[in-house]
């Protein structure tokens, strides 16, 4: 059957032709999803690598050792840095090109008008970029992706179907971790089929969690389509001007230290004294201090030195921050959410103290401390101290 | 030189500040009970935004999309911002709306508003929602430059031109400030680190004398305020609410729990003979890695 919406489209992006993790995880977990659904739907239906620079062509056809079956590149100077206007009338053009998309696979070149899947990055760049993208294709997004399955749902909508039951064929099911970490919800971008104004929704789109999908070894034998893709540059998309790119170094830094002090809303009774002892301990075991996503939103007020140093998203470990993998990693009243759980599962020896042991977080510990933090941080400072010596000599 | 306009968008979230806040024995946020308030990010918005009435003496307008009640958080948005115009859009066409169908009631907003915008603020994203996307996309509506994670601006009202440094976050590299330059119109979601700094004595005097202003405004917030329902807004109802959706949420359910992946040794807290025993297992785990 011709079908309008074909193949997968992902997003890279790289810094100066080094390709982002997340990148490479996108290419993988397509990879994935299309041979799953190739499979199913006796279908040839690809992974097609969209990356846009300057003198990125060579590079751009690593994509295909990483997973994907075709790249199309588009390489211009004045796409060197990514700046959002011309990025997204170009990732645009190169989604609605019918030329370029019939490239991609001759033999549907005549019926094909869109991507029927698109993937970019939950970051940065590909948050805005991805929403830009998607308006101007007025199609779907869903952000913040970490687990994606392709199915036929049957299903009767007030809206979509107006009320009668259809079957929706080939859906992306998007899940995204909410705020709590405590509930996924599933989006679906759907056609409306309601006769009333009957629309199609295609890309369907989502941006991806960096770190939660695994890439794919390259393989040097594997063989893709590389497409040139000549962009329509108009004037009026480069108005932007970049003056000066500044690296940055963060306060915060999760690689160096060997252990991580962490604390979530079991600070509660005692704020301001609970992260101060946290700080104790931090010190004493020269550990940098995370927190889980809810502290970052400061729902308890403390003075405004521990707020602006401690409450702060630059601190968040999970999937919304940072992913460590500390030697050891101490959870003082983190209840385990599974979006602070990603952040810090890597760790090689964890402990927690919480008072409930019901907590999720101990099924994620190696040593569950059932305790206060105000009552169990002290003692642990205590006996470290009695140890100090052996600690942390390295 | 000439008038400087500026709009903020902002939106009523659920406080999560403890005592306000209220969540399910399952950990799952409580809506009924939780308390609501303008969100964290839309207050960054909304001092962005009174950082121009300060510098530039720009007028500052600010629009919603929400329930009847999210006038609140238009009031306190005020407060902050020292707005001389307050847009409530209200109507039960909107509800259920995701992202898209979101940004094209608060363009259309923005059309509405009775000066033509050079500046458009909103926050980084929702602290409930937390996607991110309605700022770009309403952006890309309005046709009007995006410039994301702003940490400063400073704007030239001669030349009509904005300044910006950017706060840009990827995966495995380090953080680059990025320093740009636009023409206006422009759009900014601002960054959460963003803070204003007023480094004049008349920046100063001008900040206590808007401040002032802004609190007399926001106690009579009413004279102020229009709420606008759908047929007023003069929106496209298929592009709104949930025709105007391409995405559903399909289910919400919660995290399955995941197989123990450690399986934990319970220690009683209160017995420093048992902490001490903890304190020699984090040594020796310390120790062991290093071998490896």
């Amino acid at each position: 059957m011709a079908e309008k919406f074909r193949h997968l489209y992902v997003v890279i992006e790289h810094e100066d032709g080094e390709f982002l993790p997340v990148s490479l995880e996108m290419i993988g977990e397509a990879r994935r999803l299309m041979d799953d659904f190739n499979s199913k739907y006796s279908s040839k239906e690809k992974v097609v690598a969209v990356m846009l620079g300057h003198n990125i062509k060579d590079v751009s056809k690593k994509l295909i050792e990483y997973g994907a079956d075709a790249v199309i590149y588009s390489d211009n100077p004045e796409l060197k840095d990514v700046r959002n206007t011309i990025y997204t009338k170009v990732i645009s053009q190169i989604a609605q090109d019918t030329k370029t998309l019939g490239e991609v696979e001759i033999e549907y070149a005549s019926d094909i008008q869109r991507p029927r899947y698109m993937f970019f990055a939950a970051d940065s760049i590909g948050r805005h970029l991805s929403s830009t993208v998607l308006t101007e294709l007025e199609s779907g997004l869903a952000s913040d992706i970490n687990q994606l399955v392709i199915e036929d749902i049957e299903m009767s909508h007030q809206q979509k179907t107006a009320g009668k039951k259809e079957i929706y064929a080939k859906t992306l099911e998007m899940y995204r971790p909410d705020f709590s970490g405590f509930l996924w919800t599933t989006i679906l971008c759907l056609d409306n089929r309601n006769p009333s104004f009957p629309r199609d929704y295609h890309p369907q789109s989502c941006s991806i969690i960096p770190g939660v999908f695994e890439q794919l070894k390259p393989n040097s034998s594997r063989a893709g389509k590389i497409i040139g893709f000549t962009p329509t540059i108009d004037a009026q998309d480069l108005k932007v001007k970049i003056l000066s790119r500044q690296i940055i170094e963060s306060e915060v830094d999760f690689e160096t230290p060997r252990t991580i002090v962490s604390f979530g809303r079991g600070i509660k009774e005692e704020p301001e004294q609970n992260i101060k002892l946290v700080e104790q301990l931090a010190k004493e075991l020269n550990a940098e201090i995370g927190i889980t996503l809810p502290i970052s939103k400061k729902p308890f007020p403390v003075s405004s030195s521990l707020d602006s140093k401690y409450m702060i998203p630059d601190r968040v470990i999970g999937t919304s921050g940072h992913k460590t993998s500390a030697m050891l990693y101490i959870a003082a009243g983190v209840s385990g959410a599974m979006q602070h759980v990603w952040g810090m599962k890597d760790s090689g020896f964890v402990v927690a103290i919480n008072p409930d042991e019901d907590a999720p977080i101990k099924d994620e510990c190696d040593i569950f401390i059932k305790g206060r933090m105000e009552d169990v941080i002290p003692l642990l400072i205590e006996e470290i101290k009695k140890q100090i010596q052996i600690m942390e000599t390295a | 030189m000439g008038q400087l306009n500026v709009a903020v968008i902002i939106k009523l979230e659920p406080d999560f500040s403890e005592g306000n806040v209220s969540y399910n024995p399952d950990g799952t946020l409580n809506r009924a009970e939780t308390k609501n308030t303008l969100g964290p990010h839309s207050e960054i918005a909304a001092h962005a935004a009174f950082f121009a009435k300060v510098m530039y003496d720009a007028k500052i307008s600010i629009g919603t999309m929400g329930p009847p009640i999210a006038d609140l958080a238009l009031q306190q948005a005020q407060q902050i911002s020292d707005a001389e115009e307050l847009h409530l859009y209200s109507d039960r066409l909107f509800a259920g709306a995701d992202t898209l169908g979101t940004a094209e009631v608060l363009k259309t907003g923005i059309h509405k508003m009775k000066e033509k915008m050079d500046i458009v603020f909103s926050g980084h994203r929702a602290s409930d929602g937390e996607t991110g996307q309605t700022g770009p996309q309403t952006a890309w509506k309005l046709g009007f430059t995006f410039l994301g994670n702003v940490v400063s601006y400073t704007v030239d009202v001669e030349t009509r031109t904005v300044h910006a440094k950017r706060l840009i976050s990827l995966q495995g590299t380090p953080d680059v400030l990025e320093e740009i330059e636009a023409p206006l119109p422009v759009f900014i979601s601002i960054d959460p680190t963003y803070k204003s700094s007023f480094n004049k004595i008349s920046y100063r005097l001008a900040f206590h004398k808007y401040r002032k202003e802004a609190a007399e405004r926001a106690e009579k917030y009413k004279d102020y305020f229009t709420m606008f329902n759908a047929q007023e807004l003069g929106v496209d109802e298929t592009l709104v609410g949930l025709p105007g959706s391409p995405t559903i949420v399909y289910k919400v359910e919660r995290v399955p729990k995941s197989t123990a992946t450690r399986h934990a040794e319970i220690i009683d807290g209160s017995d420093p003979e048992q902490i001490k025993k903890v304190v020699t297992k984090m040594k020796e785990a310390l120790a062991a890695m290093v071998i490896k």
